[in-house]
């Protein structure tokens, strides 16, 4: 962990793993349900902002009826752990979404988060939401570029200043002062970047594994130094969205539970939103009953593997890794990693790159090279045996040198 | 049981500590066979049976988790005895008075120099086998809670067959191996992390392995060295020392 001191012997006592109250009795849910019906009032009061797009117009548009619309609502509504009699509420807040202001940066990443919401096998729903977000600032999307990019992105930092969702896409470099990654026509760096970004952010959210906890760039041996934005950000409300690349679906309940509730969803202690991460993925997998049965895909392409056997032995990581893939999947139901036939590489959880994401079963995981590094080992080592030649060099040498006197001062 | 002449017999282990031993050695042995297959499962089944009708996973992990549980229970039990047995008093053999050091550098001493000095009183338990052995506990106590910690995820749902409390407290007692696992195994990135628990766990199958080999290796070398019959204590309960010696 490479978080201070101090904060570290505070975690070690009050660490929390996932646990989900999936019914908080009828008193709560009719409390948030006027909550929310009050907020979706006020916000249709206000002016889309804008991006004037309209959503059912655009759901109509890509050929969806308003069926698919209702269906993709009750879902989401159960998604967020919310009762089914909220679904009016959900519906109305996904119309709504253009009315809450988004700034995306992009960081230390490979872009693919952003790519995961713009290449579906067609536009979904999800998809259609995330076109209706007042998407103030996209750095990977937008036609601006250099000067003209840093004018409109302190625009609308200024115009919604403490109430725009700050999106995060990629890991934050720290070495070097943060030389390893800078930005924009001035070289601003990637950190000084973030800190600008969210001092006027209402939330941060971090979307992907490298910028809710490192991810790849933080892998061993870590080059650049990179962390995760909760340890850059302090003193903001942080979402972590894990999951390489992060489930739009996930993304969107995010956003919907903000619009709708003004406030961010309940979190784990990795400060991932507990309706996606609550659950282990191994027990909503449907190739759980081989698992027991212990009946494995020993290699790939096997008989095993054609009989869509339990993964387990190729490397799945389900057993440790907490996301709602196993339930809701990608693209809208279509399919998921174990789903295809190769095992899960636990993208949602940290250090998943040294830890998870080797096809192999847990106790085989050898996958650092020999001793950590073969120059890493045979520098420490030399240096460590010379050191050692050097201090019995240096005892032996004084050790001869008495000797050599006492001998002396006896014959004399 | 009459003794030699010249020897003199000396309780050592009543038979509570005798059956807890024999429990712990075939909890151990099933619970590493098991737990290497839960690890990565190193047999095969027969590909033309019913997922049903096999269950091997299912078996392993069964097989694990009620010697575990059994395994608990003795350790909960020892932890007991350690300070309220009225048959003896380990604790007092472990807490570092002058006497106790000294005690616990001389049983060294008889080992390394092959038993050419021998400076204490091999007839009760002494300081060195007393620490020794609360080492164990303490690898065992961690096996307990790390291993809960995997287990609990899962009861996923907050309820088990004997009532919800038992999830909540798993996690209420657990819940802390997190962050310690995280620390030991130590991270590039942040956050705790589930996977440094499962680590930390099959690393402290080996310290334990390597524990049980050092431990019958010395308790037998005892008995050929000191000629006291130390490999009966955990048998009949009782050794052999020689009458002078009794001081």
């Amino acid at each position: 962990m490479s978080i201070d001191k101090e904060e570290s012997v505070k975690k070690l006592f009050t660490a929390e793993s996932a646990k989900v109250d999936t019914n908080k009795g009828d008193a709560y849910y009719d409390e948030l349900y006027a909550s929310c019906q009050k907020r979706i009032e006020e916000l249709r009061e206000l002016e889309p902002l804008n991006n004037r797009m309209d959503f059912m117009e655009s759901v109509e548009e890509q050929g969806l009826e308003r069926r698919d619309f209702l269906k993709w609502a009750s879902a989401t509504t159960a998604m967020l752990m919310l009762p089914a009699s909220f679904t009016p509420l959900v519906a109305e807040a996904a119309v709504l979404m253009n009315r809450v202001p988004v700034i995306w940066v992009e960081l230390s990443d490979c872009a693919g988060n952003s790519e995961a919401l713009l290449r579906s096998d067609g536009p979904q729903i999800d998809e259609i939401v995330l076109d209706i977000i007042s998407l103030e600032f996209h750095e990977t999307l937008q036609a601006a570029s250099g000067h003209q990019a840093e004018k409109q992105m302190d625009e609308a930092m200024e115009h919604f200043k403490g109430k725009y969702l700050l999106f995060v896409e990629g890991a934050v470099p720290l070495g070097l002062n943060g030389q390893y990654g800078t930005i924009g026509a001035k070289g601003e760096t990637f950190v000084d970047h973030l800190h600008r970004a969210a001092k006027g952010a209402a939330a941060v959210v971090a979307v992907g594994s490298c910028a809710t906890f490192g991810g790849i760039p933080a892998a061993a041996p870590n080059p650049t130094d990179a962390v995760g934005v909760m340890d850059v950000i302090k003193g903001k409300p942080i979402i972590n969205i894990p999951a390489c690349p992060a489930n739009p679906s996930n993304m969107v309940g995010v956003i919907l539970h903000f619009v709708l509730t003004g406030t961010i969803p309940e979190l784990d202690s990795l400060l991932r939103p507990k309706f996606a991460f609550g659950y282990r993925i191994h027990d909503n997998c449907e190739r759980r009953a081989h698992f027991d049965a212990g009946e494995y895909v020993e290699e790939w392409g096997d008989e095993g593997a054609k009989n869509n056997f339990c993964l387990y032995k190729v490397g799945c990581k389900g057993p440790m890794t907490f996301n709602n893939c196993s339930i809701i999947r990608y693209n809208e139901g279509v399919n998921w990693p174990i789903g295809v036939g190769r095992g899960c590489i636990g993208c949602s959880e940290p250090d998943f790159w040294d830890k998870y994401a080797y096809e192999r079963p847990m106790a085989n995981a050898n996958i650092k090279a020999p001793t950590g590094g073969v120059e890493k080992t045979v520098d420490e080592f030399g240096l460590g045996l010379l050191t050692a030649a050097g201090i019995g060099i240096g005892i032996h040498a004084a050790a001869s040198a008495i000797a050599g006197k006492k001998e002396d001062e006896g014959e004399a | 049981m009459s003794s030699k002449a010249g020897y003199k017999q000396v309780k050592r282990m009543t038979p509570a500590m005798r059956i807890i031993h024999w429990v712990n050695v075939v909890s151990m042995i099933v619970a590493v066979a098991t737990g290497l297959y839960i690890a990565a499962p190193y047999y095969q089944t027969l590909m033309a049976e019913d997922a049903v009708d096999k269950y091997v996973m299912a078996w392993n992990r069964w097989g694990h988790f009620i010697v575990a549980i059994i395994f608990d229970v003795t350790s909960i039990i020892v932890a007991y005895l350690f300070f309220f047995s009225r048959f003896e008093k380990p604790w007092k053999k472990v807490i570092p008075t002058g006497k106790n050091i000294k005690e616990f550098g001389q049983v060294v001493v008889n080992l390394l120099t092959l038993n050419r000095t021998k400076n204490f009183d091999s007839t009760h338990s002494d300081s060195f086998n007393s620490v020794y052995f609360l080492i164990f506990h303490l690898l065992l106590f961690w096996m307990l809670f790390t291993g809960l910690q995997m287990y609990v995820h899962g009861l996923g749902s907050g309820i088990s067959s004997i009532g919800a409390w038992w999830p909540a407290m798993l996690h209420l007692v657990t819940d802390w191996t997190l962050p310690v696992s995280s620390w030991f195994i130590g991270s590039t990135a942040t956050g705790t992390n589930i996977m440094d628990v499962r680590i930390s766990h099959h690393i402290t199958m080996w310290l334990i392995i390597v524990w049980v080999v050092f431990h019958i290796y010395y308790q037998v070398w005892r008995t050929i060295f000191w000629k006291e019959g130390d490999i009966a204590i955990v048998v009949g309960g009782s050794k052999f020392v020689k009458e002078d010696k009794e001081a």
